[in-house]
């Protein structure tokens, strides 16, 4: 093991038993109840015992009625044992994950970024719910384990005070029997789990293929889908027969390997209790208890496995919530009042080389990136996402990178290009949820300059339509007109827009461009884009091209003179 | 407009079970007698101890013992022979019957019209090829041989305990009216409650998907605080939805419990006035006893999975709706002479008295290219839709090379005429799996040549295993651009007559927009086109426009006609749009 990876698991372990002592309380209640219940269990068949011997086999009366009081008594202390103890060990597992995903959630979404930085988001939301789930539920098997080691212990006192030679068949008996079932099994069920893996891939095949129905339908490809699900579907289905016989062949030894030892532990007692060591009663306790003790067994082994899974989910969440920053942290606010003047110097990031470009307060400036890869670096820079390899971008004179990176973006607002919409209403999405609109004017003046308007006549609810997960009820244009109308609304002192009318059609799109410099008035607006229709109304438009300073000029006198430029806008 | 997919009644519903079962009777014969056998030879070992104790009891010599502690071991290696052979058959006959059923579902899904699968919603369809399957299978997978294990076990315990001693019998099933009623409370409760926790913990991953999806915006909205407000809300949902499910589970054991009580200790009981009577032995009574001691297990597994069961067969209903639909009736078979499309005089509204179209015609010759051009909300999409054939045209009509749209079969139209739409979907699997989709038969030349007219080809061999990366979901993410490069790819090796683009380069950057525009060109060569366009030099670069309004046709003719026209729309538009030139 390497350095890394022992201190990946170190703070894997350090999580997994903050878990457990965040919700030590619970715990703690759940295991004593636990035991209460495993006791109370491993005390039924000692009590059929101790009936059989004291009242069917000598006729009392009275001794029937107090034996079945106490077995009532111990019934009611295991249900409600088993109630409590169930519901604090559940309890204990819920709110821990509950804890978990929210500072993972709080962790991704925290200001300095670089949780993503590596991570799809499927991944992330695979640690927030089921890593989180897992560490969650070590709760649950620490309350299970206490509680199974209570039940051997009580067994163990049971048997060896009815007889030592008895006590010790079962116990030294137990482990090994289920060790041995375990060792017949283990094999089985190891092919079995990537068997199971194999069998599940025909669900998702058919999820996905039905996620694509339109595309599919849209080229006539449904006879070949079809055919490559049914091999699929096969080819899983014999995955899964191989599976369900690997864990029937594991169940059946499970079944033999405890029916011998039920044999081997009743012939021993038959033969202590024809010596008379036990009674008859006795006898039929021991067996019982010997079947009963192959549950508390099996717990521990169960537990055993929680605890491995748990480990690594634990590794994989810390490692999430220790993720380094992806900005530097910094906690200096921008200087008030802001003027909004941005100077980049000499700033180099991958495509992006800008040696130097100033833009003054309340300019409203085109960039036209001949590197589309430079325009996104760009944004990402002014919005503090990444700081620049290279160089220095200012904010009326102070680095950005000596400003707290939410503090820049309440002054430098961004609308990158694959901003997604949350499942508001068009009216929070756009003023913001929760915030009663301040100027109800401003805000229809950024509906009508955006002809979001328009969008919202046609909906159902009007301005309370809801715009769905991601925005999925509405089409990629009208997403794109609500991204920018809540970029306006917001009217940040800088504004960077980044290709915000690409899913437009161009009836609106000359409709917004004729509105935006109004909207903007007065205020640093960047739009880095290669729309003519948005760059003819820019004060001028700076053309980084990758190598130079940047080409300045306005969009008439660039499309004239620049073929370089003319080409990248117009082609 | 919502019309869910049907959901298929009791009967329906058997009769698909049955449908899947008859190819396999004899194998769902022979499953279970295997099964049964091993459960009846398993119920030996409780007499078989009570022999032991009687032996005990009667003070026989030791060596007595020898004869059942062998039949004993015989009895555990009979039973676990049984019963790995039974439930691998149980499992064979429940895991074909489940392939069956969902190439079956699949099948029936693909086949519906475009139509329907818009008017059903993708969530329908969604949710049960997800979520129904996964709970069908989960119920065939674990419920089922529990649930056949358990019911073999407490029938044959009983007819065991008959067999002792019929009081025995009736001492035992003195709880039953408690576990009855038990099983109803429990059922009614815990099916909506089940489900409602589902849905929550549904609806708190797409939250989390919302959320950490969109960081980047998040953050740039200094929005963390709601965002994390707002996962803390849902998983509080979906948390408290569990535990009220725990607490109704603790609850049924709870009552379960008392059952428990009930009828071990009226055995007990009854074993105490058998004995005294002389009509069993105290070994008798201790075999009873421990039957009734082993009936726990089975008789609250089996309780507790009448619900599990309710819900798989919620679940099987709304897979066997759709299986059980009738395919649409196939129209005259006709072939197209060639691409000309003949739109005339189109009407078409979602909802009456708010018409989207009104009385639109356009011609289209074989191999032109014709783009629309229109505000948001002129008719574009609808009109691209009506001549794909996903809607029918409330009045007017559609013909491709002479024969009408309504009288070609589904799988005609789609040879003939394709959709692409911003829609981009990278089906899951290899890159060449994916193109291969629109023709199956295509080799990795064909596949190249396609990739490099898209000009798709230098990504394509620069990923990992060219070709044979898997792409899609779970494997090489493709960015948004290149997705919809690998749709025209799949539109080249399809090869229809007549492609409709609706949008297709609207959801890229700029720069991507004209990468996919020429790729788009090249794709649609020698093809009849019906392109909406967003972006006027998509539509410059057509052989004709039409510019529609309010769901008119207000201006028709080419690039140069339009742009000469000193008050067209259409002028005004490229005026705004190249305002420089």
């Amino acid at each position: 093991m390497t350095a890394a990876e022992r201190a990946r698991n170190r703070a894997g372990g350090r999580l997994l038993r903050q878990a457990v002592a965040g919700q030590r309380r619970l715990v703690a209640v759940g295991a004593v109840l636990a035991v209460g219940h495993q006791a109370g269990e491993a005390l039924v068949p000692v009590l059929i015992g101790t009936i059989v011997d004291e009242a069917v086999a000598t006729g009392s009366g009275a001794a029937l009625i107090r034996w079945l009081l106490v077995l009532a008594v111990v019934f009611a202390g295991l249900s409600a044992c088993y109630r409590f103890a169930a519901r604090a060990g559940e309890r204990a597992a819920e709110q821990a994950a509950h804890d978990l995903r929210r500072r993972l959630a709080r962790r991704v979404v925290a200001p300095a970024g670089g949780a993503e930085t590596g991570r799809l988001p499927g991944e992330l939301v695979n640690v927030a719910s089921a890593d989180a789930a897992r560490v969650g539920a070590v709760n649950m098997a620490v309350t299970a384990g206490a509680a199974a080691f209570a039940a051997l212990a009580t067994t163990a006192v049971v048997l060896l005070q009815m007889s030592v030679p008895l006590g010790l068949v079962v116990l030294l008996g137990a482990p090994p029997v289920l060790l041995l079932a375990q060792v017949l099994g283990r094999p089985l069920q190891r092919r079995s789990e990537t068997e199971q893996e194999n069998a599940g891939h025909a669900a998702g095949v058919a999820a996905d293929l039905v996620a694509g129905i339109r595309v599919l339908k849209g080229i006539g490809a449904e006879g070949t889908a079809l055919a490559r699900y049914r091999r699929i579907s096969r080819s899983s289905l014999r995955a899964t027969i191989r599976a369900a016989d690997a864990q029937a062949g594991h169940d059946g030894a499970l079944v033999a390997v405890s029916g011998v030892f039920i044999a081997a532990v009743a012939l021993v007692g038959a033969r202590l209790a024809l010596r008379g060591d036990i009674t008859v009663g006795d006898l039929i306790a021991a067996v019982g208890l010997a079947l009963f003790l192959l549950g508390p067994l099996s717990i521990v082994t169960w537990v055993n496995g929680q605890l491995a899974q748990a480990r690594g989910s634990a590794v994989r969440v810390a490692e999430v919530l220790d993720a380094p920053p992806a900005v530097p942290p910094a906690t200096r606010e921008p200087d008030r009042p802001v003027r909004g003047e941005l100077v980049l110097q000499d700033v180099a990031d991958g495509p992006l080389r800008v040696p130097r470009l100033r833009i003054a307060p309340g300019e409203f400036v085109g960039v036209v990136a001949l590197d589309p890869a430079a325009g996104t670096a760009l944004v990402r820079a002014l919005a503090r996402e990444a700081d620049p390899a290279a160089g220095t971008v200012r904010l009326d004179d102070r680095p950005l990178t000596e400003l707290e990176p939410a503090a820049v973006r309440a002054v430098i607002g961004t609308a990158q290009h694959d901003s997604v919409l949350f499942d508001d209403t068009v009216r929070d999405t756009v003023a913001g949820p929760g915030e009663a609109p301040a100027d109800r004017v401003r805000l229809t003046a950024v509906l009508a300059g955006t002809t979001v308007d328009e969008l919202v006549r046609t909906l159902p609810d009007g301005l309370d339509t809801r715009v769905g997960d991601r925005g999925r009820a509405l089409s990629g244009g009208q997403r794109q007109r609500l991204v920018l109308a809540r970029a306006l609304a917001a009217e940040p002192p800088v504004l960077v827009l980044h290709d915000p009318t690409t899913a437009v059609d161009a009836v609106t799109e000359a409709h917004i461009a004729d509105r935006l410099r109004a909207l903007r008035a007065g205020r640093t607006t960047v739009l880095v884009t290669t729309s003519p229709a948005l760059l003819a109304v820019a004060d001028r438009v700076v053309v980084l091209s990758g190598d130079a300073d940047p080409v300045t000029g306005t969009h008439a006198a660039l499309v004239r003179d620049d073929a370089r430029y003319a080409a990248a806008v117009l082609a | 407009m919502t019309a869910p997919l049907p959901v298929a009644d009791r009967a329906e519903t058997l009769r698909t079970v049955r449908t899947l079962l008859r190819p396999r009777r004899r194998l769902a014969v022979s499953g279970f007698a295997v099964l049964t056998a091993a459960t009846a030879v398993g119920l030996l070992t409780p007499p078989l101890l009570g022999h032991v104790v009687d032996l005990v009891a009667q003070r026989r010599p030791a060596e007595a013992l020898t004869r059942p502690a062998v039949l004993l071991v015989a009895v555990a290696l009979v039973q676990a022979a049984g019963t790995a052979l039974g439930l691998g058959l149980v499992a064979r006959l429940g895991e074909t019957m489940l392939a069956d059923l969902r190439e079956r579902f699949l099948d029936r899904v693909l086949r519906l019209s475009l139509r329907r699968v818009e008017q059903a919603g993708a969530g329908d369809l969604t949710s049960r090829v997800g979520n129904d399957v996964t709970v069908i299978a989960e119920a065939v997978r674990s419920a089922l041989p529990e649930l056949a294990r358990s019911l073999l076990a407490i029938v044959l315990t009983l007819v065991a305990l008959a067999v002792l001693d019929w009081r025995f019998l009736l001492a035992a099933l003195l709880a039953a009216p408690v576990q009855w009623h038990t099983a109803r409370w429990y059922a009614r409760r815990s099916s909506t409650l089940y489900s409602a926790h589902r849905t929550a913990v549904a609806t708190q991953q797409q939250q989390l998907l919302e959320t950490i999806g969109g960081a980047p915006t998040v953050r740039a909205l200094r929005q963390s605080d709601a965002q994390v407000d707002r996962v803390v809300a849902r998983s509080t949902a979906a948390v408290d939805l569990y535990l009220r499910a725990i607490r109704l589970l603790t609850r049924f054991y709870g009552r379960l419990n008392l059952a428990e009580f009930i009828a071990l200790s009226a055995v007990l009981a009854g074993g105490y006035l058998l004995v005294g009577a002389g009509a069993v032995t105290i070994g008798g009574t201790a075999a009873a006893a421990l039957y009734v001691h082993h009936l726990f297990g089975p008789m609250n597994s089996a309780l507790r999975l009448v619900d599990d069961a309710q819900v798989a067969a919620a679940s099987l209903a709304r897979l066997a709706g759709v299986v059980q639909a009738e395919p649409p009736p196939a129209p005259h078979p006709a072939q197209p002479a060639d691409g000309a499309v003949k739109a005339a005089d189109l009407h078409f509204a979602y909802r009456p008295g708010h018409p989207v179209l009104a009385g639109v015609t356009i011609d289209l010759t074989d191999g032109e290219t014709v783009a629309v051009v229109g505000a948001s909300g002129a008719g574009k999409t609808t009109l691209a839709q009506l001549v794909a054939g996903v809607h029918r045209p409330g009045s007017g009509s559609v013909t491709i090379g002479g024969v009408d749209l309504a009288d070609l079969t589904d799988a005609d139209r789609r040879r003939t005429v394709a959709l692409v739409t911003q829609e981009v979907h990278v089906f899951a699997g290899t890159l060449a799996d994916d193109l291969r989709l629109a023709r199956p038969d295509a080799d990795d030349d064909a596949l190249y040549a396609a990739l490099a007219d898209v000009e798709a080809l230098d990504w394509a061999l620069a990923l990992p295993q060219g070709l044979q990366t898997v792409v899609g979901d779970g494997g090489h993410r493709l960015a948004v651009t290149e997705a919809q490069q690998l749709a025209l790819a799949r539109l080249i090796l399809a090869d229809p007559k007549v492609v409709i683009l609706d949008e297709a380069t609207a959801d890229a950057g700029s720069a991507g927009a004209r990468v996919l525009e020429r790729a788009a060109a090249r794709a649609l060569r020698g093809r009849t086109a019906l392109v909406v366009a967003h972006r006027l030099t998509q539509a410059a670069g057509a052989d004709r426009i039409v510019v529609l309004d309010a769901g008119r046709v207000v201006e028709t003719g080419t690039h140069d006609e339009l742009r000469s026209r000193p008050d067209g729309r259409y002028a005004t538009l490229w005026r705004a749009w190249s305002r420089s030139r």
